[in-house]
């Protein structure tokens, strides 16, 4: 081209045209898009363009099959050529294969092409874009051409900040809206790089919402299916108390407060200690462990079981919805907290998935707040009754119509245990639940024995108990690895979503564990029902699911993608959408449809 | 001491507006457009917020660039023109090249085009400084803005969905999505576009930048 002529780079900037090259070749032959060279900043202030000056080579590879003829291959070319103004070209060219050599000029543009990916890390805002890379030598300008067209805004010159001896940053001006991925050509003092990241999906969540949502999702905690039962019985203790003197109910209120805030502060420290050695564990993992899963399951069973026979420990357990009568024991109230708080585990309130995902993928100093406005917002309407004690009197007067009450909560219970063993089963297998079977009957076999006889019997039925748990949990079948697959869902892999966007094939992902109960509802609610099948067929769809029931890094690793560390999670792409979408946490038919 | 603080802002302020640095604004859809008043092609000044009451619909051009000659050969541009007339909207072609420049036109050219090409436009505004251009980030022309009856800017981008890849020069305008005319009666009902930013394409708009 004459000087103060260009033509542009695949994304001209902010006007003008790449080239269009249409190509006729016979069969067997076939020429790939173009390989773009660096281009330069045209600039034309305010406004700026990318393309070429002077003279540019454009190389296209032509692939061959072996019984193809060497003929000609000729090129319908329409092309933007610019100065001040812009005039549109088109040539029509021709070339023969069986007589064509190699210029010396293409060798160098093809050799000069940026070809190799430079690893770039970046964070981004609604205003800025920062990249930052690595170069061993000393650099004086950088310049991200951005292949897509409407991210950035076009500067002349980007900001670069030697951060240290060998790290670079780079900052481009955002349109507007968050950069989920961007690819381009980073020149280095005109070396290209081509640049390729998708964004750790920038936290738009401050600590303060982060505890604001942990205190909302706690209050919901109180309703969710795995933890309604204890709350009714405390419940149920609290109104027992109604004519009790407040000092009491306040002392028993901040008993349960303080074993549900204890409990939500080991979590913390917990996670904070098995993550701190490279784990990625999340909420509700500690029902990955089968053994976990049988303890809780004889928790559950001993409970409903005690709740039947109307038994009458001391302590512990026992003390749960009968406080009426016991003295000054408040240690019942304490330990119903921790129950409630372990029993949550396998339930995610809405809310919650967000806080607890930024609680654990955030720097420690931010776990504790969180699980600690979670405990809160859990353990948060009892604490407005230690204050207002008087407030208890506005619950129903207590009766008879309590204890038949009591008893029916045993049925949620067994219930919770029965699905407990279920997800046993599908951990293990099916005689390592048998196993579990004759402890329920053991446990029974206990329970009945501390309730009708006296004494020294009652201490031989716990140790009963005891032994029978050790010894069968000592030696439970190793567990099985093997999920069952769900024959209408594709397998999850972590490479899934970038393989399923390249090909502009629609997804949802469903991750989920048979422990979940939240997500076992919504399977029950929308994923299995015969609308939402029908409609993922017909808007053809991939429904991938990404089993969690059992430990497995990928699926961690794929959660904290999306700033979570537990399930249920659900996610939505199709063509079009820039990044993918993170569906509501609870799911009805309706609701999941619309949110495609 | 309020006094000085006045001063050093004014400063701050001026050094700015001096600074030399032209820059191009990005005005936010559904928030009001910004204000402006500018010379048309009889040498009345025009502004914007006289209209209020009525929609309007602004529209980059340069008569010689390609995408907007292809858009008044074909007789498109003047087809929505009329359509959005019709409708009550008042249509201003803003001109932002500056003197010398492609497609900087004398009032009387401007008026001339107008009756050669047979478009509809309420006022040609003859934008030299670019100001106007600049207030709004027009980059190209064609570059299309709809603001509705109470000022507030309703769409800010492309004519079409052609794009601006070279396939525009052999599209068919009949085939495309106009996004002008196809959201009229929205804009008209003042409510919030489906469409309410593209990527406009075509040539650059040629300000003032030597």
């Amino acid at each position: 081209m004459q000087e103060g002529w260009h033509t542009y780079w695949e994304n001209p900037g902010d006007s003008g045209s790449p080239f269009e090259a249409d190509w006729s070749a016979n069969e067997g032959i076939i020429v790939e898009n173009v390989q773009w060279p660096t281009p330069v900043t045209i600039p034309y202030p305010p406004l700026m363009t990318f393309g070429y000056e002077g003279d540019v080579v454009f190389p296209f590879k032509v692939f061959r099959s072996l019984d193809s003829e060497l003929e000609s291959i000729s090129l319908e070319l329409d092309f933007l050529i610019c100065a001040d103004i812009c005039i549109p070209e088109s040539a029509s060219l021709t070339l023969d294969l069986s007589s064509a050599t190699r210029s010396p000029l293409v060798s160098e543009a093809v050799n000069n092409l940026p070809k190799n990916f430079i690893q770039t890390k970046s964070t981004s805002d609604q205003k800025k874009l920062k990249v930052t890379f690595q170069s061993s030598e000393p650099i004086d300008s950088a310049y991200l051409f951005p292949r897509q067209d409407n991210l950035f805004r076009y500067m002349p010159t980007q900001k670069l900040v030697q951060l240290n001896e060998d790290t670079y940053e780079i900052t481009l001006p955002v349109l507007g809206s968050d950069i989920s991925f961007f690819s381009g050509i980073l020149s280095i003092d005109g070396k290209g790089f081509q640049v390729e990241e998708e964004l750790q999906s920038p936290s738009n969540m401050s600590l303060w919402q982060a505890i604001l949502f942990a205190l909302i999702g706690g209050l919901i905690l109180n309703l969710m299916p795995c933890v309604f039962p204890v709350i009714s019985l405390k419940v149920l203790s609290f109104v027992s108390m109604g004519g009790d003197d407040h000092a009491k109910i306040r002392n028993h209120a901040l008993s349960f407060v303080g074993g549900v805030m204890s409990t939500f502060l080991s979590i913390a420290t917990a996670l904070i200690i098995i993550r701190s050695t490279g784990s990625m564990i999340g909420w509700g993992y500690q029902l990955q462990s089968p053994v976990v899963v049988g303890i809780l399951t004889l928790i559950m069973l001993g409970i409903g079981l005690v709740l039947l026979t109307n038994i009458n420990f001391a302590a512990g357990l026992t003390t749960l919805g009968s406080s009426a009568q016991s003295r000054n024991d408040y240690s019942g109230s304490f330990f119903t907290g921790v129950l409630a708080v372990v029993v949550a585990s396998p339930c995610t309130a809405p809310f919650m998935g967000a806080a607890i995902g930024y609680a654990l993928l955030q720097p420690s100093f931010a776990t504790l707040p969180i699980f600690l406005a979670l405990g809160l917002g859990f353990a948060g309407p009892y604490l407005i009754l230690a204050l207002k004690p008087d407030w208890i009197s506005t619950l129903p007067k207590p009766g008879a119509w309590m204890e038949t009450l009591k008893q029916f909560f045993a049925f949620p219970m067994i219930a919770t245990a029965l699905w407990l063993m279920w997800v046993f089963m599908v951990q293990t297998s099916g005689d390592a639940l048998i196993l579990l079977l004759i402890l329920s009957l053991i446990l029974g076999a206990a329970v009945w024995m501390i309730a009708t006889f006296k004494g020294r019997w009652k201490w031989v039925g716990m140790m009963i108990t005891a032994i029978a748990v050790f010894q069968i949990f000592n030696n439970l079948p190793a567990s099985s690895n093997e999920i069952k697959e769900d024959a209408s869902a594709e397998s999850w892999s972590l490479e899934i979503e970038s393989e399923l966007q390249a090909q502009n094939q629609a997804y949802l992902i469903n991750f989920t564990a048979a422990w979940c109960i939240t997500c076992q509802t919504n399977e029950k609610t929308a994923f299995a029902r015969d609308r939402v099948k029908k409609y993922l067929a017909e808007e053809n769809i991939t429904y991938v699911k990404a089993d969690w029931t059992n430990r497995n890094e990928d699926i961690a690793i794929g959660l904290a993608k999306y700033e979570r560390t537990g399930i249920p999670l659900y996610i939505f792409w199709k063509p079009g959408m820039h990044g993918s979408k993170i569906l509501p946490a609870i799911l009805t038919e309706d609701l999941l449809i619309k949110s495609m | 001491m309020k006094l000085f603080i006045n001063l050093i802002a004014s400063c701050l302020i001026a050094s700015i507006s001096y600074a030399g640095d032209i820059k191009l604004q990005n005005p936010t859809t559904n928030l009001q457009a910004p204000d402006f008043s500018g010379m048309n092609s009889y040498g009345e000044m025009i502004k914007l917020s006289d209209f209020i009451g009525k929609p309007v619909i602004l529209e980059w051009t340069n008569h010689e660039c390609p995408y907007v000659a292809k858009h008044y050969n074909e007789n498109n541009m003047q087809t929505v023109q009329k359509i959005a007339r019709d409708q009550g909207v008042v249509w201003l072609s803003i001109i932002s090249s500056t003197p010398g420049d492609q497609g900087h036109v004398s009032p009387k050219k401007a008026n001339g085009l107008t009756n050669s090409r047979g478009a509809h436009p309420s006022h040609v505004l003859l934008d030299e400084s670019g100001e106007i251009g600049m207030l709004y980030g027009a980059k190209t022309t064609p570059h299309m803005f709809m603001i509705d009856s109470t000022g507030v800017l309703r769409y800010k981008g492309a004519i079409d969905n052609i794009g601006r890849g070279m396939q525009f020069f052999d599209a068919s305008f009949a085939k495309a999505t106009n996004y002008v005319s196809s959201q009229l009666s929205n804009l008209v009902a003042q409510k919030v576009l489906t469409t309410g930013s593209t990527v406009a394409y075509g040539c650059s708009v040629k300000y003032n930048y030597d």
